[in-house]
């Protein structure tokens, strides 16, 4: 995205928590009608974050989907129910929920320490799906679409890139000006 | 239009479409009398007293809608990069995209001879 960096980082930690604070909403309302307005809300963030990725056709169809079809089954489906059964068996602390919790930290945890760790840019390429997009019709149309060129886009423009790619870049515009190359020739 | 200039005309729409519903009311609270009175506060029922309770019972069909519409959402969306590409991709594509939405119009009139589709 052609955002200022700032603007860019503001954006990133606005809509990150405001996506805390409604999967939050979703799991401490007792109202569930409240409940399923926030997972809208979430839905909506996610599919902003992506629309900051430069996705645009996966923001699109994360609102179309997500919103406005998902959602929207869901909260039919909370409509079904009865309004004096909310406020029964709320406990706050069970022995469920305390497992549910040190799994997800240990798995939250865990990604932390990993994603900025790992170098993406092997693993990218040596899924046999981009071996195919490399030499066929199709990258052509790859080539077209906006997928693969927001990618490169993000990973040269922005400078705050948490992964290992900005130490290499000269390696990579090389890599990526001969699969263009390739691209348009196949 | 400053900032993501690709959604410029959205910008626009959204601005101009915020700004209609405001006008109204502005128009709309400057000019019209204002008398007060006791039906003014009732519920309206198109005129008529209204009867029974304000709260229905949430009806069946409209779930089986929203399920059929899920499905057929999820099948729009894999067929708009299919009509980006559509000049440049040859005939056989094509002929595996009319396969892939004659499997879902089964699936149509298999819900729809079901009774799924049903308003009454």
């Amino acid at each position: 995205m052609d955002l200022p960096e700032q603007l860019h980082d503001f954006l990133l930690v606005f809509l990150g928590s405001c996506l805390v604070l409604g999967s939050l909403g979703v799991v401490f309302f007792t109202n569930p009608i409240f409940s399923a307005f926030s997972l809208g809300l979430v839905l909506v963030c996610i599919s902003l974050f992506y629309i900051l990725s430069n996705s645009h056709f996966v923001a699109a169809a994360q609102l179309l989907i997500y919103v406005g079809a998902i959602n929207i089954l869901i909260l039919f489906a909370v409509m079904f129910m009865n309004g004096s059964e909310y406020h029964q068996d709320f406990h706050l602390f069970t022995v469920g929920g305390g497992i549910t919790l040190m799994i997800c930290t240990s798995i939250f945890v865990s990604l932390i320490t990993t994603i900025p760790d790992t170098s993406w840019y092997g693993l990218i390429w040596s899924f046999p799906c981009c071996w195919v997009h490399r030499g066929t019709a199709l990258s052509s149309l790859w080539s077209r679409s906006y997928v693969c060129s927001s990618f490169w886009f993000r990973v040269f423009v922005s400078k705050k890139f948490p992964f290992q790619f900005g130490k290499n870049y000269k390696f990579l515009l090389v890599i990526m000006l001969t699969c263009v190359l390739k691209m348009h020739v196949s | 239009m400053f900032l993501l200039y690709d959604y410029n005309i959205f910008w626009a729409f959204l601005i101009i479409s915020s700004l209609i519903p405001i006008l109204a009311f502005l128009i709309s609270g400057i000019l019209a009398p204002i008398s007060k009175g006791p039906e003014k506060l009732s519920s309206y029922e198109s005129g008529i007293e209204p009867m029974g309770d304000a709260w229905l019972q949430f009806r069946i069909r409209y779930y089986m809608f929203a399920l059929v519409f899920v499905v057929f959402d999820v099948e729009t969306v894999f067929l708009y990069p299919w009509a980006i590409g559509f000049d440049i991709l040859g005939i056989s594509v094509f002929i595996e995209a009319l396969i892939f939405v004659l499997i879902l119009i089964v699936g149509s009139v298999y819900a729809w001879r079901k009774g799924a589709l049903e308003w009454s």
